[in-house]
């Protein structure tokens, strides 16, 4: 070594300690620096070699292998590569000492392994740590030196020679002593017990109990108190991890049957997973309860380096993730699916980061499934769920009521981190799926789908979804049900032309198509007169073809009309064909799912009231027909006398005016079904047609029609007696029609006799007009002078006036009382057919009550 | 089974208005001139078939005959871009050509000459039809052809076809300005008889009142019988929409009709229409709604029917009935709120004898013809002041009658041959027993009107001119 390059290293080495000691480099008097110093530059100058041969290749062969044997194949690749290049430079300013170079490299890899267990023990391991002031002991450098050298080998455990007249050392191996006399059983067999316990063995002395239910030593070991309560607290970690462990293999065992489910088995790996890392906490540990806490003495009788109050520190962590567990465990013991990991869930709220952290961990294994069912319910409308997990149950239902009931929400399955309104959308938009798919026979959803799962950024593979991102979920499913719901509505609407059935509906059902239902009351009226047994329905279809044809309706789509049927109720005896006649129309697969029964019978009912109203309408009209202004009624009698022409004429009026109250009536309650029960229920219906988002509220909306529709037709339960005061009102006024066309039949055959009369007046053979007597004895009238004519005209005439009057009368008390009963109902809208019916005060002014 | 509608046009007045009537209508269902139906009228909803009927060759003709004695309308219209609109064979004119001559009993007369003619046409027309509903007359109640063998018509059809429901739109004279017809009150009286008689339902359209609503309301100074048979075309389109555009009510003709004559004498309505636009009339766009249109409908400068009454007696007038068709895109829940309003102010008097109210229908617009108004409405309705207008026909009657002017030219037919002026009589007295039977609808008591001194009413006997207003008896 020359001098130049003694120098140079003398000051590297300065520099060197100084920045080991983190000291102020100006300090160099500092006594530390100078020992370090000097200690340095012995080591230096020393002869000391290491064992290993100098050889450059060799030493980088063991790093690369080190390196490979790490997993760490890529750095083995790195380092061999760049060993190459190292080795590879020589000339002026190149490393000379290459193998020395990494000679040092390795050891100082290794050292800084070591370091680290160092650190992370410190803290079991006090007084151990490297101590400056220990190494002023100038005498001791060397032996230090070495100690050192081989303590690093000795996995980190720096043990430094004290002296053998240190108090504190001399005073714990008294105490060791003395702990050894009185024990029977040394601590380190203790120890190893507990870590067998601790694995659900038993060991030597502790073993399980099961009266106490818990590992405990055995009474014969005589051991003090403290230390038995010791082991006796360190093996509940023992006692629990039976307890997981035996549900996990119970588990496992039944993983073929039903009833653990995929959930059940995501738990069972989780909890499994954990105990792995138990597992390895415990072999560490066992590990280093071989080791002895060294001591410096050469007794070298020292206790082990695990005493049974290390391991209760060591213990604290695993202790409180077992309890944990064991807690789960024991919740889940009979819970299933959703359920389980809800209940799961529970315990996840917890302030404790620990505790928190792990269950989450936790959750995520489990949920994993359970959002899987999710995922694919959602995008798929696939039911994965053998097991019966999921909140989502279905049922094999038929197509029609596949909506209604194919699925329901099992409220038991349902996590708790998954809220109610969730979960009726998660249920819809899975519901929609099917739906599309069983009744719609449609394919377009799973582009929506695939959409959905693009807009909510989350893929369509599967797992990509776990606790925690409820968030994720929730925006998967609103984005899949909007999109869905949508596609669902869009089919409805479009493929299905819902709004259409419900127009067709209203137009035929409802009777909004006037022209065909008049003709339809024209033709098949003489058809329902007849017995109810005797009516053919075939051919009340052909009429229903007929009117079809001869109206309007026959610009209608065929699809709809179609699907418009004659339905003949079933009949009792006496009923007419006017009590049994009504029309259905077929909603079929899938719209059935909105038109369905029970809907379609209410139609049905509304259908049946309408049509009462229009014939009783009819009837009217009819009426009027007879007496319309320029029939021959209206005519002057010129040739009749008197008196009787003043009966006719009051007879006349008195029918007119009955006439025109009744049909005020009735044409006024037609404008209040028109305008303020069928018109505005459109209205409203078809603006929440258009406001609807899913299938639900389309269901509600219509259903809200329907309902309107009912009540206010006074078909709702709440009107009954009004409803039936109106239908003996409506048959009151059939009765009036009869006895109209009576009197219109005598007039038109009194008038024919005056004619006849005064056509041969001169002929004295006048008629008797009374109508019996003309089919009978069509000549008895010839034989009746003028005289018998007006007398039997006039008797005639009276009698039908006073029917008339009676029926008028009649009919008043019964209006009356319908119209009485109006104002105390309890909808509103029966305010405006008061209203319509009273519109000039007429009512209330001949009653003026309340 | 559509219930066809014949419309028989009667006359030059009854041709004139019955043409505008078919171009509106022709306008509304998107036929052609030709009667073909147009490419863009394929918005269905709409009823052709009650008021046309379709040839072999898929020509929408009209179910109409078009009458007159004098060739000068009907060959107006056969030269007009209308002409193969109709069938040929549905025209009548007469052989000599020379018209009534302004005379109701050389127009009846004549009528009788050529019922058999006329009838085969209608037989024809009637067997063409499912279910015929009724017929149509379109005439003027002071000419010579509408008035007089438009009266030998409605005669005739009563008797041949009793069942059937007639109606007319019968156009009463300008009684504001001189007419150049001085006979015109003779010839409205014979024919009101037969309207009143032989009848179901009589449109007065009363030509002073267009007039008036031509100057006052369209704003034209001297408004020509095209611009007034334009009101009436869109008043007779207007009344039948319910029958082209099927509802939920009133759908044929009996429905709409019977509800608004509950009494049967009392069949003549009075129009109402609101708002009103003469063709190629830059209209100012008014706001609609169903209130608006519904109370102008009521404001007695939108009825054409001239009010003769004097305020008290106007005071009295009640209606016996009132049917609103309102057109357009309309908020059914609006009606309800309209109908409170008209109450609440009391905008109308109705009968007292027997309950009424305003009855609305909503009817569709036509998709093809475009209007500047959301809304638009026509009113029908009876009221009995109807009768004023007929006191009025009276006492003009009365005046020339007493002079005994112009008799001689009906003495010269059958009818008043030997001086026989009894039909004159008796027309007097029914159209007096008809204002009567209006009268007595003004009062609650109206159902023992007559019951007490029923001779009035009973033609032929009694003292008519008893109950008679001083003024119009003298």
């Amino acid at each position: 070594m020359d001098e130049e390059e003694q120098t140079k290293l003398i000051d590297l080495l300065r520099e060197l300690v100084v920045r080991l000691l983190s000291q102020n480099p100006q300090d160099t008097t500092n006594p530390n620096f100078q020992n370090s110093f000097r200690y340095a530059l012995r080591i230096l100058s020393s002869r000391l070699t290491p064992s290993i041969a100098p050889d450059a290749a060799a030493i980088a062969e063991s790093i690369k292998r080190r390196l490979a044997t790490q997993g760490n194949s890529s750095d083995a690749l790195t380092f061999s590569d760049l060993f190459t290049k190292f080795s590879s430079k020589t000339g002026p300013g190149s490393v000379n000492n290459k193998w020395a170079v990494l000679y040092l490299l390795k050891i100082i890899s290794d050292d800084r392994k070591s370091v680290k267990n160092v650190i992370s023990s410190s803290n079991l391991l006090p007084n151990l740590g490297l101590n400056e002031s220990e190494l002023s002991n100038g005498s001791r450098v060397l032996n230090g030196k070495e100690d050192k050298k081989m303590s690093w080998r000795n996995n980190g455990v720096l043990l430094v020679n004290k002296d053998p007249e240190n108090l504190r050392d001399v005073a714990f191996r008294e105490y060791v002593n003395l702990v050894k006399e009185e024990n029977e059983v040394s601590e380190e067999v203790l120890v190893r017990d507990v870590l067998y316990c601790c694995q659900g063995i038993d060991g030597k002395y502790a073993k399980f109990d099961a009266t106490v239910d818990g590992y405990v030593l055995s009474d014969l070991v005589k051991v003090p108190r403290a230390t038995r309560v010791m082991v006796r607290k360190l093996c509940e970690l023992g006692w629990l991890f039976r307890k997981v462990k035996s549900y996990i293999s119970e588990s496992m065992d039944r993983f073929p049957a039903e009833d653990v489910g995929t959930v059940g088995q995501a738990f069972c790996a989780a909890l499994q997973d954990e105990l792995t890392e138990y597992y390895k906490l415990l072999a560490v540990l066992e590990a280093q309860a071989m080791n002895p806490i060294p001591l410096v003495s050469e007794s070298a009788n020292s206790g082990n380096y695990l005493s049974l109050r290390r391991l209760s520190v060591w213990f604290a962590e695993p202790m409180v993730k077992m309890r944990l567990m064991a807690v789960l465990v024991d919740k889940c013991k009979v819970l299933r699916g959703g359920a389980m990991a809800g209940a799961i869930h529970l315990h996840a709220q917890h302030g404790d980061q620990l505790v928190h952290e792990f269950m989450k961990r936790l959750l995520r294994r489990v949920c994993s499934p359970l959002f899987e069912m999710v995922r694919s319910w959602v995008l798929e409308g696939e039911l994965e769920d053998i097991y019966a997990e999921f909140f989502v149950v279905g049922q094999p239902v038929k197509a029609e009521s596949l909506w209604r009931e194919g699925y329901r929400l099992h409220s038991g399955m349902l996590p708790s981190f998954i809220s109610q309104s969730l979960a009726q959308r998660i249920l819809r938009t899975g519901k929609s799926i099917n739906f599309l798919r069983v009744c719609c026979d449609d394919r377009g959803w799973a582009d929506a789908g695939m959409e959905a799962a693009t807009a909510a950024g989350t893929t369509t593979r599967r797992g990509g979804l776990g606790y925690g991102e409820t968030d994720a979920l929730e925006s998967l499913v609103i984005e899949a049900a909007k999109r869905i719901d949508k596609h669902l509505l869009d089919v409805i609407y479009n493929r299905y032309k819902f709004k259409e059935h419900c127009l067709a509906i209203k137009r035929y059902l409802l009777l909004g198509q006037g022209d065909f239902v008049q003709y339809l009351m024209d033709i098949v009226g003489p058809e329902l007169s007849e017995p109810a047994n005797t009516i053919s329905s075939f051919k009340l279809a052909g009429l229903l073809e007929t009117a079809i044809r001869s109206s309007n309706a026959q610009y209608d789509d065929p699809d709809i009309l179609d699907r418009l049927r004659v339905k003949l109720m079933p009949h009792g005896t006496g009923d007419r064909g006017w009590d049994v006649f009504s029309l259905e129309y077929d909603a079929r697969v899938p719209l059935d799912t909105l038109f369905t029964e029970s809907v379609m019978a209410r139609y049905l009912r509304i259908f049946n009231f309408l049509w009462k109203l229009r014939r009783v309408e009819h009837a009217l009209i009819g009426a009027w027909k007879t007496m319309k202004p320029n029939c021959i009624t209206s005519h002057s009698f010129t040739k009749l006398q008197h008196a009787v022409k003043l009966q006719l004429l009051s007879t006349l009026r008195r029918c007119q005016v009955l006439w025109n109250e009744m049909n005020h009536f009735v044409t006024n309650l037609q404008y209040y079904i028109m305008f303020e029960v069928l018109e505005v229920s459109w209205s409203h219906f078809s603006n929440e047609m258009e406001a609807a988002k899913d299938l639900d509220d389309l269901l509600a909306a219509h259903e809200k029609y329907l309902h309107s529709i009912f009540e206010k037709s006074l078909l709702g339960e709440r009107s009954q007696s009004l409803y039936k005061s109106l239908f003996v009102l409506f048959d009151l006024i059939l009765r009036f029609r009869s006895h109209a066309d009576r009197l219109y039949e005598g007039i038109h055959e009194l008038q024919a006799r005056t004619m006849e009369s005064s056509l041969s007046s001169r002929d004295k053979n006048k008629s008797s007009r009374q109508k019996n007597d003309k089919y009978t004895e069509p000549g008895s009238w010839l034989s009746d002078g003028r005289k018998a004519v007006t007398q039997r005209a006039g008797e005639f005439l009276r009698n039908m006036e006073q029917e008339l009057d009676a029926l008028a009368k009649e009919y008043t008390s019964l209006l009356e009382g319908f119209l009485a009963q109006l104002p105390v109902q309890q909808h509103v809208d029966l305010k405006f057919l008061l209203f319509r019916l009273d519109f000039t005060e007429f009512y209330s002014r001949l009653h003026p009550i309340v | 089974m559509p219930r066809e509608i014949i419309t028989l046009q009667v006359g030059q007045c009854g041709n004139q208005i019955g043409m505008e009537f078919w171009k509106q209508l022709c306008l509304e269902h998107g036929i052609s001139k030709e009667g073909i139906l147009e490419d863009f009228a394929t918005q269905g909803g709409d009823r052709k078939d009650v008021f046309f009927y379709q040839a072999d060759d898929q020509h929408y003709i009209p179910r109409a005959l078009l009458i007159d004695l004098e060739p000068r309308v009907i060959n107006g219209i056969q030269n007009s871009e209308y002409r193969n609109l109709y069938n040929h064979e549905n025209i009548f004119v007469s052989d000599h050509g020379g018209g009534a001559g302004n005379n109701w009993a050389s127009g009846y007369h004549q009528g009788k000459g050529v019922e058999e003619d006329i009838m085969d046409m209608i037989d024809r027309e009637a067997d063409g039809s499912d279910s015929l509903e009724g017929f149509v007359l379109c005439h003027s109640i002071a000419g010579g052809t509408g008035s007089g063998m438009g009266s030998y018509l409605l005669e005739t059809l009563n008797d041949r076809y009793s069942k059937k429901l007639v109606q007319t739109y019968s156009v009463f004279p300008n009684q504001m300005e001189t007419s150049d017809v001085v006979v015109q009150p003779y010839n409205s009286l014979l024919t009101l008889k037969r309207l009143t008689l032989n009848a179901d339902c009589v449109v007065v359209l009363d030509n002073t009142a267009l007039n008036r609503i031509a100057v006052e309301r369209l704003h034209l100074q001297n408004p020509t019988f095209t611009q007034t048979n334009s009101l009436v075309s869109t008043v007779m389109s207007a009344s039948t929409t319910t029958l082209r555009y099927p509802g939920y009510m009133n759908n044929d003709l009996v429905g709409l009709l019977a509800s608004l004559i509950p009494t049967p004498r009392c069949h003549f309505l009075m129009t109402g229409y609101t708002p009103l636009t003469v063709e190629r009339q830059a209209n100012v766009i008014r706001k609609t709604t169903v209130l608006d249109v519904m109370r102008r409908l009521l404001q007695t400068k939108n009825i054409m029917v001239s009010s003769y009454a004097r305020t008290k007696e106007a005071s009295q007038a009640k209606y016996i009935s009132i049917l609103n068709i309102i057109q357009g895109e309309v908020d059914p829940t609006q009606v309800h709120e309209s109908l409170q309003r008209i109450r609440e102010r009391k905008l109308v008097n109705f009968i007292e004898w027997g309950p009424a109210s305003i009855q609305v229908a909503l009817s569709r617009k036509s998709p093809y013809v475009q209007t500047a108004h959301r809304v638009s409405g026509l009113m029908l309705a009876s009221h009995t002041s109807i009768r004023h207008l007929f006191s009025k026909c009276l006492s003009q009657y009365e005046k020339l009658r007493k002079k005994q002017a112009f008799l001689d030219n009906y003495r010269k037919f059958p009818m008043f041959a030997d001086n026989d002026l009894s039909e004159f009589d008796e027309s007097r007295d029914i159209i007096e027993s008809l204002v009567d039977e209006y009268k007595a609808c003004e009062s609650p008591d109206y159902i023992k009107w007559g019951m007490e001194d029923p001779e009035h009413i009973l033609t032929g006997e009694g003292n008519a001119t008893g109950t008679v207003d001083p003024k119009l008896a003298v």
